[in-house]
């Protein structure tokens, strides 16, 4: 969706009325300011004892047009982050700003760029429809809903929301209702769009489907999006590029397949109903066991294998009278780069969730 | 609705041919939305609500006519021709306390909802600000008290045979000011419910403190007079029992409703500003 009425009418991206040229992006699309720019931002809840540092000292750039990730377990301070961006929740330290704007100082010039999708809310009036609440948050978020009508019924076509256009929001299926949220959001032409959670509580199918339309429409509709999740599926299926919080602070940020690729660890796991306790150990004095997994059928281990290791360890195996029935090269995921930065996995959020 | 005249199709026919592409995308950039958008965006949802779920609304017509039903011939029983002799004052004084009950757990109940649904931060969240989005809905709830409120009237003077002075012009201005101030205090509650949401459910309870601003002695104590609703409703007592009309009342008199009202909205506003405020720097607003 393109941008906003209230960048359209004055700000530097106004496109030159002299010349019609569709197909060229001006300068100012590439070189204004970033869609988002969080500074030295620290949120503290609580007093004394009892605070917690939900944000610490984070600072952040998403580019226009880009789909950043933030992943990190529950507690992590992604909400937090999310809401100090939107002015919903006001930063002890640091600022935000959306296009240039100051979230704390312009905030109503920020609002018009901008719009989130936040965990477990519904986000709109279950008794309208899905067309009608389309057209009330496009006035809200300050666009003439009949200006954008024609571009409404493109949303809902693409989220095959068409044929519900004029049903109430209360009588769809749930993983409808989530993307009748997301619709809404959409729905004011914001260009930088939160997402926190987005596929939470859906079915596989459903949290299929929304993951395809949020990659799709990032990049027909050039939308600037920040997915939040714990769920690294979503993180991987749709961001180009993935921030990875713990306890309130960013502990990598790079593109998906740099982070995967740092991690990858040229290992492999060779199952064999023959890999009894004394092989094993006869196999660790020479290679680096990684892991072993005496549980599997057949019982399984994993071997560093970088360089010309992988014939010294097959050559050890042949020896050893081990027949090998299964090899297969690891392939790290998300979890196990976060695992390896953090020391802890993305299912164990802290004890309370300051959000 | 004119996003219905275009209907799916159409704009997959423009989409085939790619010239008249060109000249779809240019003619549906957004333009901005003005007040009068925002407006009759707010003011359509309310009444979309109330024209597609009338069962809310009929519902609490049948509970005040239950109520007063009880307060009618309980007190028949009790005070017998004293109660006839005045009964224009109560019927005016409950027509006005449904006025205030309306409009005030409306507001604040509206708030409530809200926050639930997650749709409370999109409203302060919007350009145009969150002030101009509650007035209108206030303004929207007010309207919608007046209707469920105008039947209840009907019905109470038809069953007890009271005749009153029914000049629009006169009773809507001086109830509608009078309940403006009560809509202040929806908006203090509400932004009260933000902060701590428990509280929120026995703020309802003030609905019955209603009571005691409505019957104020505003001639033997003047300064009752400030309070919301009190002078209001000594006003609207003239206007419909002895039919004095909007222009026969002294200036003062009138100055003091709309200074009330203004007063009381602005500093019910500024509550709800404060606390969210507040709620925004504790993280709790939308935390629920």
């Amino acid at each position: 969706m393109a941008r906003s009425a209230t960048s359209a009418r004055g700000g530097p991206r106004e496109r030159g009325d002299t010349r019609e040229e569709p197909d060229d992006v001006s300068p100012d699309e590439t070189t204004g300011p970033p869609a988002l720019a969080v500074e030295d931002l620290t949120k503290r809840f609580g007093d004394g004892d009892d605070a917690v540092v939900a944000v610490d000292d984070v600072s952040l750039t998403v580019e226009r047009g880009s789909v950043v990730g933030l992943l990190g377990p529950n507690g992590a301070g992604k909400t937090t982050l999310i809401k100090c961006a939107l002015g919903i929740v006001i930063p002890d330290a640091g600022s935000v700003r959306v296009f240039g704007n100051d979230v704390r100082d312009g905030r109503r010039a920020a609002y018009a760029d901008v719009d989130a999708m936040l965990e477990g809310a519904r986000n709109d009036y279950w008794r309208l429809t899905v067309r009608e609440n389309l057209r009330y948050f496009a006035t809200i978020s300050g666009v003439d809903p009949d200006s954008v009508a024609a571009r409404h019924d493109r949303l809902l076509d693409r989220l095959d929301l068409a044929d519900k256009a004029d049903t109430p929001v209360r009588d769809l299926s749930r993983g409808m209702k989530q993307k009748v949220s997301l619709a809404s959001v959409l729905a004011g032409g914001a260009e930088l769009v939160f997402l926190d959670e987005p596929t939470l509580g859906l079915d596989v199918e459903s949290a299929r489907t929304l993951r395809a339309e949020l990659r799709r429409l990032a990049v027909e509709e050039g939308l600037t999006i920040v997915v939040s999740s714990h769920d690294m599926t979503t993180i991987e299926a749709v961001c180009d590029r993935v921030v990875m919080l713990s306890n309130g602070r960013i502990v990598a940020d790079d593109t998906v397949e740099a982070l995967l690729g740092a991690a990858a660890s040229d290992a492999v796991r060779v199952a064999s109903p023959d890999l009894d306790a004394e092989t094993i150990s006869e196999l660790r004095e020479r290679f680096e066991v990684v892991d072993v997994d005496r549980d599997a059928r057949p019982p399984a281990m994993t071997v560093a294998a970088g360089g010309d290791r992988l014939y010294e360890i097959m050559d050890a195996l042949r020896a050893a009278g081990v027949t090998v029935s299964d090899v297969r090269t690891v392939q790290p995921d998300l979890e196990e780069v976060f695992l390896e930065r953090t020391g802890s996995d993305l299912g164990a959020g802290r004890g309370g969730d300051p959000r | 609705m004119s996003a219905d005249a275009t209907s799916p199709g159409t704009s997959g026919t423009a989409a085939e041919s790619s010239a008249p592409t060109d000249t779809a995308r240019a003619e549906d950039e957004p333009r901005p939305a003005t007040y009068y958008h925002l407006a009759r965006a707010v003011l359509y949802r309310e009444f979309l609500i109330f024209v597609r779920y009338p069962a809310n609304a009929i519902g609490g017509i049948v509970v005040s006519l239950f109520f007063f039903a009880a307060l009618f011939l309980g007190g028949q029983l009790l005070a017998g021709q004293a109660l006839t002799d005045s009964i224009e004052g109560i019927v005016v004084g409950y027509f006005l306390w449904t006025l205030s009950v309306g409009a005030y757990s409306s507001v604040s109940n509206d708030i409530g909802s809200e926050v639930q649904w997650g749709t409370l931060e999109r409203h302060i969240t919007t350009p145009f600000g969150f002030a101009p989005v509650a007035l209108l809905k206030g303004v929207a709830k007010v309207v919608r008290t007046f209707l469920t409120s105008a039947v209840i009237l009907a019905v109470m003077l038809l069953a007890t045979g009271t005749r009153l002075s029914l000049a629009p012009v006169t009773v809507v201005a001086v109830a509608g000011l009078s309940i403006v101030s009560v809509l202040g205090l929806g908006f203090a509650a509400g932004g009260v419910t933000v902060l701590y949401k428990r509280i929120g459910n026995w703020l309802n309870l003030l609905q019955f403190g209603f009571v005691a601003l409505i019957s104020a002695p505003v001639f033997d104590l003047p300064w009752t007079r400030f309070l919301p609703l009190a002078h209001g409703s000594a006003m609207l007592q003239r206007a419909m029992v002895d039919g004095i009309r909007l222009w026969e009342f002294p200036v003062a008199d009138l100055a003091l409703l709309v200074a009330v009202a203004v007063g009381y909205l602005l500093g019910g506003y500024l509550v709800f500003q404060f606390a969210t405020g507040r709620a925004r720097r504790l993280g709790v607003l939308g935390d629920y």
